[in-house]
């Protein structure tokens, strides 16, 4: 049960991921920096968040966060503005056709490093290379 | 190999690796607090950078216009908010690799909206991309189910 509540929020975070875009390149039709889209973006879901942890009651946690997980989250998230902003920068000085397809081999990099960094808690077995693979391949041949 | 193809790389591999970062995190810190903060860092450098003088820097804000906020808040709702949480929840359940390429799917979405609302018509090989996406797709469903 618990696994076909993984795939299916899976599912519908790949729904999100592809629906946004549409609203993102709409926006940017007006001639916006995308850094500035960005920043729009990102600060709606900030305020979300904060709301939500707030309301959830997670917000006393905070002060008695593990440094660990927290140094962990940071970096992680020290990661995410590195691939914003490298894609960005690529996509202003390189061709789309070639920017996209080289950042969409992504899910390759998560498989090394799950293989290296994470695994105990990783079952990476043929199927999930051979699943890796397809993926990667079928989405550089569809974009 | 020019800097744009370096780019591109370096956002692949921040962005795989980002992932196992949080997943990390989350033996720790709770899924909520941990895309918090991920959205903090992505905030603070995003305001670093135009202040820096990206674009025409923050007065650029005055001069957008309300469809366009409208815009990118639904997109951001839709990405960093929703998208993310999906994508970071499920990784309680499933494994980052799964999760990771699963998610990795959308930009068939995008290709069934232009088919689907703005009329366009495939490429063969686009074809031939939904069907190996697709059953990748199935293939890492199928895992572990037996």
């Amino acid at each position: 049960m618990s696994r076909l509540r993984g795939q299916t929020e899976a599912i519908f975070a790949s729904l999100c991921f592809g629906i946004a875009p549409i609203f993102a390149k709409k926006g940017l039709m007006s001639g916006l920096n995308p850094f500035h889209g960005a920043t729009i973006a990102n600060a709606t879901a900030l305020v979300i968040m904060i709301l939500f942890v707030l309301l959830s009651g997670r917000g006393r946690e905070f002060g008695s966060i593990k440094r660990y997980g927290l140094f962990l989250a940071i970096v992680s998230g020290i990661c995410n503005s590195i691939a914003l902003v490298s894609f960005y920068w690529a996509m202003s000085i390189g061709k789309v056709a070639l920017v996209v397809p080289i950042t969409c081999i992504y899910p390759l990099f998560t498989l090394v490093a799950a293989y290296f960094f994470i695994k105990k808690s990783e079952v990476i077995d043929i199927l999930t290379v051979i699943g890796t693979f397809l993926i990667v391949i079928g989405v550089i041949l569809t974009i | 190999m020019n800097l744009s193809i370096l780019l591109s790389i370096l956002c692949a591999f921040a962005w795989g690796i980002q992932s196992i970062f949080l997943k990390m995190a989350m033996r720790d810190i709770h899924l909520y607090m941990a895309i918090l903060i991920t959205l903090i860092i992505n905030f603070l450098t995003l305001a670093f950078l135009i202040g820096i003088g990206l674009g025409k820097g923050f007065p650029e804000f005055y001069y957008i216009s309300g469809s366009v906020y409208l815009y990118f808040m639904l997109a951001g709702f839709l990405n960093y908010f929703l998208g993310r949480a999906l994508y970071y929840s499920s990784f309680r359940f499933i494994s980052v690799t799964q999760s990771t390429s699963i998610s990795a799917a959308y930009p068939i979405i995008s290709v069934v909206f232009a088919i689907t609302a703005l009329g366009e018509k495939l490429a063969p090989h686009q074809f031939i991309g939904i069907g190996l996406t697709l059953s990748g797709v199935y293939l890492l469903m199928m895992k572990g189910r037996r």
